[in-house]
């Protein structure tokens, strides 16, 4: 029981970390390399899929194949991170991602759309595009960090890892569409 | 004080030589500048690149940004 009230105040402190001060904290998330808090991250994950009927496989599929594609670029390019490392700072990069579902979801619910080109859909938009825009810049900085200090590539390495990886989960994402699991995937 | 600032002095050795600072030749004083104000409380920098985002969509997409935010609220 201690431990878990531990782990669930260390997964706290990472996850205030990761807002406020995300360059020193991926260092930590990534030297810890503490799968417990990629247990809470499901925990957190799983709640939101629960509520909004997605299937939680379909999202830790969709983690684990992003994940195998960014090891096995980073093998080819000479990555030298640990797995676990990789995998736990990923994990955090999913924060954002769940922010915007939830967000969305709520929004959803309160305002459904369509939208229309009144002053106050308009307002709607901009206000909606710009919380949308502001959590992807927070996700990009995030996936950053994790990249580089958990496969320990330089700029370069993930510039080019990207423009590999970055396609074929485009692809995945087309997939997972026409099977009808996700419209907006859950990256 | 001098032991804390060796202390200092040494985590930061660690961590250059296990990954060495990032360099993009020319650029590199425009990448420091920009990293250096993601490194602690990135929120300011996030939301003005947002908003550049957002008014460069509305600049190219006019009314129709309504479009677009219906297909992403209706994604989930």
């Amino acid at each position: 029981m201690g431990d878990l009230i531990l782990t669930g105040v260390s997964f706290g402190r990472t996850l205030l970390g990761v807002t406020t001060r995300p360059y020193e904290t991926y260092r930590r998330i990534i030297d810890r390399a503490s799968l417990w808090e990629l247990a809470c991250i499901t925990v957190l994950i799983s709640i939101y899929c629960f509520t909004a009927r997605i299937q939680v496989v379909a999202v830790v599929l969709t983690y684990l194949v992003t994940v195998g594609l960014f090891w096995l670029a980073s093998r080819l390019l000479g990555g030298k991170g640990t797995l676990s490392g990789f995998m736990v700072g990923w994990g955090y990069t999913l924060i954002p991602t769940l922010i915007w579902f939830w967000g969305t979801s709520i929004l959803y619910i309160l305002v459904p759309p369509p939208r229309t080109t009144s002053p106050q859909g308009l307002l709607f938009s901009v206000i909606y595009l710009l919380f949308s825009a502001t959590l992807l810049f927070w996700k990009v900085t995030l996936s950053y960090l994790a990249l580089r200090f958990g496969l320990r590539l330089d700029l370069k390495k993930i510039l080019i890892m990207s423009v590999i990886v970055l396609p074929i989960l485009g692809l995945y994402s087309i997939g997972m569409y026409r099977l009808g699991v996700f419209r907006i995937p859950f990256l | 004080m001098t032991d804390a600032l060796y202390h200092k002095f040494v985590k930061r050795w660690e961590e250059v030589v296990d990954l060495p600072p990032q360099t993009v030749g020319p650029l590199t004083p425009l990448y420091k500048s920009a990293v250096k104000r993601l490194k602690v409380m990135p929120w300011p920098m996030l939301v003005i690149g947002s908003l550049f985002m957002v008014i460069g969509l509305y600049l190219l997409l006019g009314s129709a940004i309504t479009l677009l935010v219906s297909i992403l609220q209706r994604g989930i």
